[in-house]
Order: C-alpha cells, then structure tokens, then sequence
C-alpha cells in the first residue's frame, strides 16, 4: 500500500483507474504533489524520431506553446531530454538552465524529473514532469519514480495492453455485433445508453486487436474468426 | 488541441444545485489554456434534460449528488434516455465511494474530483473527449 502525505489518488485508487482521464488524474497528482505543474508521458521511439505528444497512448497537460513550435527543440529525438530518456534507465533531475530543453524560450520551468518506464512487452516509455525545485525533486527522486513505475505499471495493464490482448470482451463483441447489423456510433450509443466517444473508443479498441483498419474489415474479421456469429 | 477549439465554441452544460459552483467553474475555464468555452448552468435533472433535447450541447459536467436525486446513477441514464451521446463528466468533491467504479455502466465518460479541476485539467478533457478516435477509413459512409 502506498503512503503518500495526501494519498489522494494513490493507493486504493490506483487500483480503481479505468480509463486515461483516470490516469491524467493519477500523474498529474504525483506531478503536483512534488512541486511539478506539468507532467508528459509518452512513448520513446528507438530510431532517430522524437516523441510524439499527440499519440493516442500519450498523457499530458503540457500548454500549447509547448507542444507547439518548442516541441521540436525538447522532445525531439536530439534535445537533452529525449536523449537522456534514450541513453539510459535510471531516473535523473536535470537542471535545465544547464541543459536548455526550449522550453525556457516560453517562460518554461527549470528543472525536470525524467523517469525512463518499460512495459512488460519492451515498449520504452519516458515520464517527464516540469517544476521549480530542483533540490526538493532530487530528494524525492526514489520514492517519485516509485510511484511512478507503480501508476504506470497499472496504466500498461488497463490500457496499453489491449492492443496485445487477444479476443473481445462482452462489450466489444455487442459493439461488433451492432456496426455488423448497420448501426452508427450514435445509434449504437442511444441503444447501450452510453456517448459516442465511449462507442468509438470501444470501436478503435477492436480495430487494433484484429489488426484491421474500417469497419467492414472489423465486422468480416470478427464473422470469419467466429467471435460474432 | 484539436480544430474545434480554435474553429468554434464549445458548449458545456454544468448540472449543480449549488449556483456558487458554476462561478467556480466559470474562472477555471477562463484558464484554461486554448479552450473557447461556452458555459451554460442548470440546476436540477429536469432542466438538464429539456436542455439537451434542444441540442446544442457538447459535453456534460454532472454534479454526482443533485437533490432531490440520490446520485449520478440515478441522473446520468436521465441524460441518455433524452438520446445525449455527448460525453458525460461526474464532478464530485468527495469520489471514494465505492459505486464511483460503476461510472461507465451508468452512461458516464469520466469522473473527476472538484478540487481537481483547473486550466490543465480543463484543457485535457476536452482536447480527449473531442478528439476523433477513428480514422477516415472508419467514417460510417464504408458501411
């Protein structure tokens, strides 16, 4: 059980995160809890890409400006950030008024702590939160990248593993069965009494467990591997 | 951000039966960066219901415990029997309790905790909950 000095969300509700608004809330609590106003979490490609914040496994409340023309010069694949998550797996604070990241071209933050994560498939992930404090983050390093693992660990087995995961749950297979009857988002969001963005987000679920691209090739996929009948 | 943001307003109605909520609520979304929301206040189900038949609404932030209803299990099917498929948010100052895990059998997207929510956390929702998920291959004219 962690033990946090305002274990808000961690604890028994890391056990309870369901969804990525879950896990928004679970690393921006940490992010906050020691001195960071922002926090990233994306994938860290192998070649010479940088990182992109706009995938659909990304988590962030990075403002715009940062995203926007800074982003090339701190989460591409040359800035210090990015080449740090590259090079190694242990934990750092960087002191970023030695390491310019660009961020401080848009009134940025001067220090970030960089925590290297993997998934349980070999996938590299960096956690990268922005603060002011360095020594307080230094501090803290261990038991940060503790809870860090630990959230992340959890964020792998919510929602990054359905990608790997083979077969449909109940959910999914009546969501199949509905699109394969003619349904739309919408229609099929008024019968299950759910929003359109859940029915979409069941329906790109599906899609990446099959491995398939529209929804016709979702519907044969799904008839031919006998999963709706 | 996606296109709508910068394109046009999005409109979010606010169910809470405590007005000084929707104040609160208004100065958060003034801080939320890049986000051109339109806010509008209701303060019980009924309304909530009448203003979503007459459309227009974009996304939902449903006060979990709105008297005389018990909480959002009770309020949110509400919502999706009037036929919104919009997203749904369950705003709470307190989301221990156990029956919070139900949110999605309920009609829900999300779940969010009242001290939680600021410009960032603004931003998040509705850069996730208006983003298209589905490609273009996916639009339903292949069907």
């Amino acid at each position: 059980m962690l033990m946090l000095d305002a274990a808000v969300h961690l604890g028994p509700e890391l056990e309870l995160a369901v969804n990525r608004m879950d896990f928004f809330r679970l690393f921006k609590f940490l992010a906050s809890n020691h001195g960071c106003e922002y926090f990233g979490l994306a994938e860290i490609p192998g070649d010479e890409q940088g990182v992109n914040l706009r995938h659909i496994h990304a988590l962030h409340n990075f403002p715009d400006s940062w995203v926007g023309e800074a982003a090339t010069k701190t989460f591409g694949c040359g800035g210090p950030i990015v080449h740090q998550l590259k090079r190694s797996t242990a934990p750092v604070v960087m002191d970023l008024r030695q390491d310019p990241s660009g961020l401080d071209d848009v009134g940025g933050p001067e220090a970030a702590i960089i925590i290297p994560l993997h998934t349980a498939n070999r996938k590299r992930y960096g956690l990268v939160m922005f603060g002011d404090a360095e020594a307080r983050m230094s501090e803290n390093l261990a038991l940060i990248a503790l809870h860090a693992s630990l959230i992340f660990q959890r964020y792998f087995e919510v929602i990054l593993s359905l990608d790997s995961v083979c077969g449909l749950n109940d959910r999914e297979i009546q969501i199949v069965i509905w699109t394969s009857e003619g349904k739309t988002s919408v229609e099929i969001a008024i019968i299950l009494g759910l929003s359109e963005h859940t029915i979409n987000s069941y329906i790109a679920t599906v899609m990446r467990k099959l491995h398939v691209v529209n929804r016709v090739q979702m519907v044969a996929s799904a008839l031919r591997s006998g999963l709706i009948s | 951000m996606n296109s709508r943001q910068t394109s046009q307003s999005l409109r979010i109605l606010l169910i809470d039966d405590d007005p000084a909520e929707f104040t609160l609520l208004k100065r958060k979304l003034a801080k939320a960066p890049g986000a051109n929301i339109e806010l509008k206040f209701v303060d019980a189900i009924g309304e909530a219901v009448d203003c979503v038949k007459a459309g227009g609404i974009d996304m939902v932030f449903l006060d979990n415990r709105l008297l005389p209803n018990n909480d959002f299990r009770e309020t949110a099917p509400q919502l999706r029997t009037a036929g919104y498929v919009g997203p749904i948010g369950i705003i709470s100052s307190d989301l221990s309790g156990s029956y919070f895990q139900l949110f999605q059998e309920f009609g829900a997207d999300f779940r969010i905790g009242k001290e939680e929510i600021d410009g960032t956390a603004i931003s998040f929702i509705v850069s996730e909950y208006t983003r298209d998920q589905l490609s273009e291959n996916c639009a339903e004219d292949f069907l």
